[in-house]
């Protein structure tokens, strides 16, 4: 640590306040080489420096007896402030009396007048700011007890002491275990923390071969402060493969992001906060381990953060619509409406309309999502409603239940709330659910399920195919309709195994008793195919994009007629 | 010009004022030719005229750190004497001391301009 504190070049800023120019200009020219010298006339001059840049400067070398406001006065001022305090001065006199007065005060020394030779100002400027940084660092509890590396506050404070976001040869790392909690989970804590310490001192030994600082910050992962490398990769799959060697857990993926210097425009924690960015994109990736954070992955970051602050307003001012997607029957010798799914669209106020595959993604991770679901439901449901009392017509219209409102104990009650509020029929209001959410809790989605059906709602198992589907899964759970995931339709013709799997999703739906939905229907040939195969309703291009509801309500009239 | 030579001859300890400027000749002679412009002698004279003791303390007292830190000697010395006398407010005849002081100020400029 004391090396690095010696191995660093920064110049701490010391700010002179002499009314006379020419102890200004000599003691500028003693300090310079050391320091980085600001100069204030008077007292006045230094308090105004001293209000703008604060704690920047790490000593104050004060006159006084000056016009405007002598060095008495400032000191006043500046040892009752919270901030400044912290500053330490040491006063320039010639006067034996003046320099108690200004000790009991609170300055830390005096240097007197004619100045002595040069080295020794030096040596006493070098004196009292180490002394006041060790004083405020040593108040930090050092090292983190787990890993042995420093602790985040003392990590912090040991940076800021550097100056250290003005260095434009380190690299602000995050380096994280990923998915530790589930190691925690599967393997228990003392296992996963053992995992960390030894991650932690891999990291420690990487440092003392150069210049650097670590400490730990959440659970899992560690902040390094290091020379900047232009390639990260070979060291952190190094640190992999020692784990792999000395630990008993397997497959421990190790993720860093890395923020490489800009301009001192970035704050130090600012650098950190992306470098945590560009790890949070890294995590659960399976082709790299590490990534720089970029300008592009920064303007993207901006960019959700923007839509996720934009959301409830959005809600609000009806920038969210409500689209249908009309689906048919196809069995027939015509095919016939029989029900729509609706869709969500968001016409920004000023980004213009918004494809769903953006915000959809970035609000079911953060789960937002429920708003957004919850949005749907009740538009849909007042539509049907509108539906039913201007043409009598009762078009059930599917709605998106996701993963997150499954584990909601309250789903049923408000689904049941809009049924009654808008005088529906469960079946009216038709539910869909992704076949992903029981990979994540299985005992959950049934048992949502069941509690769903029992209050009368029909269930349709979406994206179906699509993702890790499990045939137990579907014995497990009761569903009334399987949408095939649009990807099957779409390669059906490629070859003879595409068409197989068309086939053994209608199977397997034959074998369940329940109808096939098919997605992303839009050529003449593959509506033939699916009649001709069984399939019982189609959705797709080929019939209709979705539709705003005015027009669904045009073509509604127009297929009663 | 000033020189080292001629600051000497004015009986400036020049190896002091020189060590404190860290052996740097440029920088010592710059310092010395910003005395004919030192705003405080004047500011001494001004006060010392109008009988103002506590504002000629403050000006022989910022005159006597800048003279020290040259080691302009002889005008250290007087200024020195004068602080101290204005500092216990005798009731001195101030001019004639001020005077010394001012010609040798005068002296150290024609060193300058030369």
């Amino acid at each position: 640590m004391e090396n690095f504190l010696d191995a660093s070049r920064h110049k701490r800023r010391v700010l002179v306040v002499d009314d006379e120019m020419i102890n200004r200009e000599l003691l500028g020219a003693i300090l310079e080489n050391d320091y980085e010298v600001t100069k204030a006339e008077n007292g006045q001059q230094a308090w105004e420096l001293l209000n703008s840049e604060g704690t920047a400067f790490s000593l104050i070398l004060l006159d006084l007896l000056m016009p405007v406001m002598d060095g008495f006065e400032l000191m006043k001022l500046c040892f009752a402030d919270e901030t400044l305090k912290s500053i330490p001065v040491i006063v320039m006199t010639s006067e034996k009396s003046a320099e108690v007065k200004s000790i009991r005060m609170g300055a830390a020394d005096f240097i007197a007048k004619p100045y002595d030779m040069p080295d020794v100002i030096l040596a006493r400027c070098q004196r009292i700011i180490e002394f006041n940084e060790d004083k405020t660092i040593i108040r930090y509890t050092e090292k983190d007890t787990l890993t042995g590396l420093y602790t985040k506050q003392y990590f912090d404070e040991y940076l800021r002491r550097l100056k250290a976001d003005i260095d434009s040869e380190m690299d602000a790392v995050e380096i994280r275990i990923d998915r530790f909690h589930l190691i925690k989970e599967l393997f228990g804590r003392e296992e996963a923390h053992c995992l960390l310490r030894e991650t932690a001192a891999l990291i420690r030994r990487d440092l003392t071969a150069s210049r650097g600082i670590a400490c730990r910050t959440e659970d899992n992962s560690l902040l390094v402060y290091c020379e900047h490398r232009n390639d990260y990769e070979p060291l952190i799959t190094g640190f992999q493969e020692e784990l792999a060697q000395s630990s008993e857990i397997r497959g421990v993926n190790l993720r860093a992001g890395i923020h490489k210097y800009e301009d001192d425009s970035i704050s130090l924690e600012n650098r950190f906060e992306r470098a945590k960015a560009a790890c949070d994109r890294v995590c659960g990736q399976y082709e790299t381990c590490t990534a720089f954070y970029s300008s592009e992955l920064h303007r993207r970051s901006m960019y959700h953060q923007k839509l996720i602050g934009d959301m409830q307003d959005a809600i609000d001012n009806h920038d969210f619509m409500v689209y249908y997607q009309p689906k048919y029957q196809i069995q027939g010798d015509k095919p016939v409406l029989t029900s729509a799914e609706a869709l969500i669209r968001w016409k920004h106020k000023e980004l213009g309309m918004l494809s769903p595959g953006v915000f959809i993604p970035l609000f079911e991770e953060n789960g937002l999502i429920r708003l957004i679901d919850q949005f749907v439901w009740r538009e849909a449901a007042a539509q049907v409603q509108r539906w039913k009392e201007q043409y009598n017509i009762s078009l059930p219209v599917s709605v998106n239940v996701s993963r997150i409102d499954i584990f909601d104990p309250e789903l049923v009650q408000k689904l049941s709330a809009l049924l009654t509020k808008y005088q529906l029929e469960p079946h009216e209001l038709m539910l869909e659910i992704t076949e992903s959410a029981y990979a994540d809790n299985a005992d959950a989605l049934i048992a949502a399920v069941e509690a769903l059906r029992d209050r009368g709602f029909r269930i349709e198992m979406d994206d179906f195919g699509s993702g890790y589907s499990s045939l137990n899964m579907l014995t497990s759970i009761p569903i009334d309709v399987l949408k095939m995931d649009m990807k099957f339709v779409r390669n059906m013709f490629r070859d003879e195994k595409s068409m197989g799997l068309v086939r053994l999703v209608l199977d397997i739906a034959a074998f369940l008793e329940v109808p096939v939905v098919a997605e992303g229907v839009e050529e003449q040939r593959q509506l033939d195919k699916l009649k001709q195969m069984g399939c019982e309703i189609v959705q797709g291009y080929y019939f209709s994009p979705p539709l705003p509801a005015d027009k669904m309500e045009a073509l509604l009239r127009q297929n009663a007629v | 010009m000033v020189t080292i030579e001629k600051l000497k001859e004015f009986g400036a300890n020049t190896e002091e004022g020189l060590a404190r400027c860290y052996g740097s000749e440029a920088l010592y002679i710059k310092l010395v030719n910003m005395i004919p412009k030192e705003g405080s002698f004047d500011a001494l004279e001004q006060a010392v005229a109008n009988q103002d003791l506590d504002k000629a303390f403050e000006a022989a007292h910022a005159l006597k750190g800048v003279l020290g830190n040259l080691s302009l000697t002889p005008m250290y010395e007087k200024c020195s004497e004068l602080t101290e006398l204005l500092r216990a407010k005798k009731s001195v005849d101030y001019t004639p001391l001020v005077e010394e002081l001012l010609n040798m100020r005068k002296k150290l400029c024609i060193i300058c301009e030369e």
